[in-house]
């Protein structure tokens, strides 16, 4: 077991890319916890879509460089656009946002498709090359991990109040918009962080799947965010090391970017389970006390 | 106090709209500190729109509203506002405790955290709805009169100068009514005003010093006793308010 998850992480490529997946991981998850309680998931798809244009742009501009700079652009662009529409949306939210994740997306396929290097380009900008991570790939991570802790840190009670109760929010002099405006600029964030990484696709990933297992387990909301953070870290870990394992001593490929979100996944699928027998223990021990007086 | 201090709560011929569409026209009435006033009217009559208008949520487009001197926007911090429980998320992850706590986040201020005495007056306000026991209960296992209770000691727990309720007594059990009944008596002794949105005309006979009847614009606005009358209820409800046994039910 600890050769499983140890060995394969001595290489210096792949303890780059479990620092990064361990940070994204972390950081993605903290973010997903806010996501599910505002149900914002299809909004964070659409994010990770509109990014997809600005990668490619700052691709074909500067080079992997440019990537970054493209993305946040974007990022931007789209955090804005979205907490605009959700305001002041005239069509069904989910169509508008539906036409909005398509065109950009397409967009960002036109371009691309220009280039000899199309399939090669395309499937890294979409599933990320996290074994190829750089020592400054990795800072840059760090560094904007760090603004997006801080920024939740700082706003964490305002954005839960919020998400609980909009209309109090703004009874209370909150301007929500505002609030709503920095949510999805940290969520555009974790997308261009990971943009290099597990790509914008697999990104959704990391900012659903940690908060919704870790809601299954917990009713509070210390506790959850506690959990969702180890869960997406131990994804990224379980996931770099099977697909290592899988590589490397099995002659079975697995996409790292994907067997993370694989590892997500089956980490849910657990916390489902045992959510389940908790709850059906809760309710044998509800029904039991209703027969007997409860103690004062 | 003076005559200013004393009025919580005045309207001048108010008009409201939202966008180009006007909801409420020519309300006109004053609520005074720890008087409690009823707004009735069927559904659709802009009960809602004019709670939100004295929050500065909805435009005023026409006349005035006063609210503790100030236009609606600036009265915030001393106006809490009670929403109907069952519009909030059950399975939000938040206990009872905390939802109380948030009517303090405006006076802790941005990116500090509640301290001792804000966690005091938290713990007193649901003490104060009979809930002291459930703090850290969550708040959606709770019943919905439980839930409503909760909600008013988070409005206690801002202490406001104002409050306003938007149907606080739907579907109410009568253990969580009665509480209800108590907490608002005691906010009204210490000097709030309160207005509640209702359709309990029986409820707005108890609790309320004064009723203003609506329907898109102002039927009547006085006295209980004497605004709460078959013709008056029969011109807001459109003739459909039914009186049976001495008891006003309306539709």
């Amino acid at each position: 077991m600890v050769r499983l998850l140890v060995e394969p992480f001595e290489s210096p490529f792949m303890a780059r890319a479990l620092v990064e997946a361990l940070l994204l991981g972390v950081v993605g998850a903290v973010v997903s916890v806010f996501v599910v309680l505002r149900r914002l998931a299809f909004v964070s798809d659409a994010l990770t879509h509109t990014v997809f244009p600005g990668v490619v742009i700052g691709y074909l501009v500067a080079e992997t460089d440019g990537i970054v700079w493209g993305a946040l652009a974007f990022a931007v662009l789209s955090a804005v656009l979205l907490t605009l529409l959700a305001v002041n949306a005239r069509v069904t939210e989910d169509a508008t946002l539906a036409i909005l994740l398509t065109g950009f997306f397409a967009v960002g396929v036109i371009l691309v498709s220009r280039r000899s290097s199309y399939t090669a380009d395309l499937t890294a900008f979409l599933f990320g090359r996290i074994l190829t991570v750089d020592r400054q790939q990795i800072i840059l991570t760090a560094v904007i991990g760090a603004v997006v802790l801080l920024t939740l840190a700082l706003l964490g009670k305002e954005l839960v109040l919020r998400a609980f109760d909009p209309d109090g929010a703004a009874a209370r002099g909150y301007r929500v918009l505002a609030l709503d405006l920095a949510l999805n600029l940290v969520v555009a964030l974790v997308v261009v962080a990971s943009v290099r990484a597990v790509g914008t696709v697999l990104v959704i990933a990391l900012l659903v799947v940690p908060g919704a297992a870790a809601r299954l387990l917990s009713d509070r909301l210390a506790v959850i965010v506690v959990l969702a953070a180890a869960i997406g870290a131990l994804g990224g870990w379980l996931g770099l090391a099977a697909s290592y394992e899988a590589s490397v001593n099995h002659g079975l490929r697995l996409a790292s970017g994907a067997t993370v979100v694989l590892a997500l996944v089956a980490l849910y699928a657990v916390a489902a389970a045992v959510g389940a027998v908790r709850s059906s223990g809760r309710l044998a021990f509800a029904s039991g006390g209703l027969s007997s007086e409860r103690a004062p | 106090m003076d005559e200013s201090e004393r009025t919580a709560l005045r309207f001048e011929h108010a008009s409201l709209a939202y966008g180009r569409a006007r909801v409420v026209e020519e309300v006109d009435g004053v609520v005074r500190a720890g008087e409690s006033v009823a707004l009735i009217g069927p559904n659709g009559s802009g009960k809602s729109t004019l709670l939100k208008a004295v929050l500065g949520l909805v435009a005023v487009v026409g006349g005035r509203i006063e609210v503790l001197g100030r236009v609606p926007a600036r009265a915030r911090r001393d106006v809490a506002y009670v929403p109907q429980a069952d519009t909030l998320d059950a399975e939000f992850p938040v206990t009872a405790g905390q939802v109380v706590l948030m009517g303090r986040y405006r006076e802790i201020g941005w990116i500090r955290r509640p301290g001792a005495g804000d966690r005091r007056i938290a713990a007193a306000a649901l003490d104060a709805v009979g809930l002291a026991d459930r703090a850290g209960e969550r708040f959606g296992t709770l019943s919905g009169g439980q839930r409503q209770r909760v909600l008013l000691a988070r409005a206690i727990a801002q202490q406001p100068r104002l409050l306003l309720l938007d149907e606080p007594f739907n579907g109410v059990d009568a253990v969580s009514q009665e509480a209800l009944l108590s907490a608002l008596a005691s906010l009204g002794a210490a000097g709030a005003a309160v207005v509640i949105s209702t359709h309990d005309l029986a409820l707005a006979h108890l609790a309320c010093d004064e009723v203003c009847l609506l329907n898109r614009h102002q039927v009547a606005f006085g006295p209980t006793a004497a605004t709460l009358t078959p013709e008056l209820l029969r011109a807001a409800y459109g003739g459909q308010a039914l009186v049976t046994d001495g008891v006003v039910v309306a539709h």
